[in-house]
């Protein structure tokens, strides 16, 4: 065996060490190696969760827009290199600001969005809670009929023309 | 009994100024711009950037325009609003591009070469631009459509957003308000 031959093992050699494994896309030192299809799921997951920032409320996954097709080449190439989506969605937001986000962040006003349906439903138990122990109070202290005072002979009187008067 | 009518005063109150807290919110977005989205990247380090010149193909990077104001146009040829503003473009070098401290730089984005170039043979041109091959300089930049013009400081920060065309009293704004001030070195008041 020559030299060349040697160069052309060692070479051959180093490409397999180097090389990743058939169907791995991931070569990050450190990180678990991702399938084709680990990677294409996390691709659609991540574009799922961001705007197509050109198209009218549709996702990056959903979408097939110029824009749309290059973002999801990034979450891709970002997801290879090793980053994870909450980074990749961080990425978009520095740049689109949180437009980009298909679900609002809850910090900052944002918070009333997902608890402001939640208090208002709590208030509208809370007086409507207060208002029937009010009705039931009122109910319990007023006088049943076989408790109510005899009315007086004017009241009576009162009552009869009214009757009359109607019946006429 | 008199402690609780005042509790549910009280309540009345507080829901009386959350329905009333909504409804200023809802009637801020209704009259607000439904298609206005707020600049992020105002006030932060312009994202560096390398790409080919569309004429001589050799590669044009932002640090290389370190120490000038930078005025990045995004266009298109396909873009309606592009052409709209390509004559006060023009103007704006005409007015400035003697001073050595501003460069206007245009990002031709998600476009063929060719109909590129035919644009600028058609409409004129006196300023120097790039492709972005694959929307990697818009996307670094925030940009969801042309046109689309960053001014950049000499520090390289991004001093201004203009969405939409440079014409009329936006050309006088940005000029006046925007461009002036930080040429001199002042601040700017968008």
């Amino acid at each position: 065996m020559n030299m060349r031959h040697h160069l052309w093992i060692s070479g051959i050699l180093t490409f397999l060490l180097f090389s990743p494994a058939p169907g791995l896309v991931r070569s990050v030192p450190g990180a678990s190696p991702m399938t084709e299809d680990d990677l294409q799921a996390q691709t659609k997951a991540v574009s799922q969760t961001l705007r197509c920032a050109v198209c009218q409320s549709e996702s990056v996954w959903e979408s097939g827009a110029e824009l749309a097709v290059q973002m999801r080449e990034i979450i891709r190439e970002r997801l290879i290199k090793g980053e994870t989506p909450d980074e990749i969605r961080a990425y978009f937001v520095s740049r689109y600001g949180d437009f980009i986000l298909l679900k609002p962040r809850t910090f900052g006003l944002n918070w009333l969005l997902w608890a402001g349906p939640f208090v208002m439903l709590l208030i509208g138990m809370i007086l409507l809670a207060l208002n029937i122990r009010k009705w039931t109070v009122l109910t319990a202290a007023s006088p049943s009929p076989a408790e109510s005072p005899e009315i007086s002979e004017e009241e009576r009187r009162r009552i009869e023309q009214e009757i009359h008067s109607f019946k006429n | 009994m008199k402690n609780e009518k005042g509790m549910v005063r009280g309540w009345h109150i507080l829901l009386l100024a959350g329905i009333s807290g909504l409804l200023f919110l809802f009637y801020q977005g209704l009259w607000g711009n439904p298609s206005y989205i707020p600049p992020v990247l105002v006030g932060t380090p312009a994202p560096r950037f390398e790409a080919p010149d569309l004429y001589k193909g050799v590669p044009v990077t932002l640090d290389q325009f370190k120490g000038k104001v930078v005025v990045l146009n995004f266009w298109a040829s396909w873009c309606q609003e592009c052409k709209l503003e390509h004559e006060s473009l023009l103007a704006l070098n005409r007015q400035y591009g003697q001073n050595p401290g501003f460069v206007m730089l245009g990002v031709n984005y998600q476009d063929k070469e060719s109909l590129a170039k035919e644009y600028l043979n058609t409409f004129g041109n006196n300023f120097q631009h790039i492709i972005d091959l694959n929307g990697r300089i818009s996307i670094d930049y925030g940009v969801y459509g042309v046109p689309e013009t960053f001014v950049i400081d000499q520090s390289g920060v991004i001093r201004h957003k203009e969405i939409g065309p440079i014409i009329g009293e936006t050309y006088d704004r940005f000029t006046h308000r925007i461009l002036e001030p930080l040429l001199i070195n002042q601040p700017v008041s968008p």
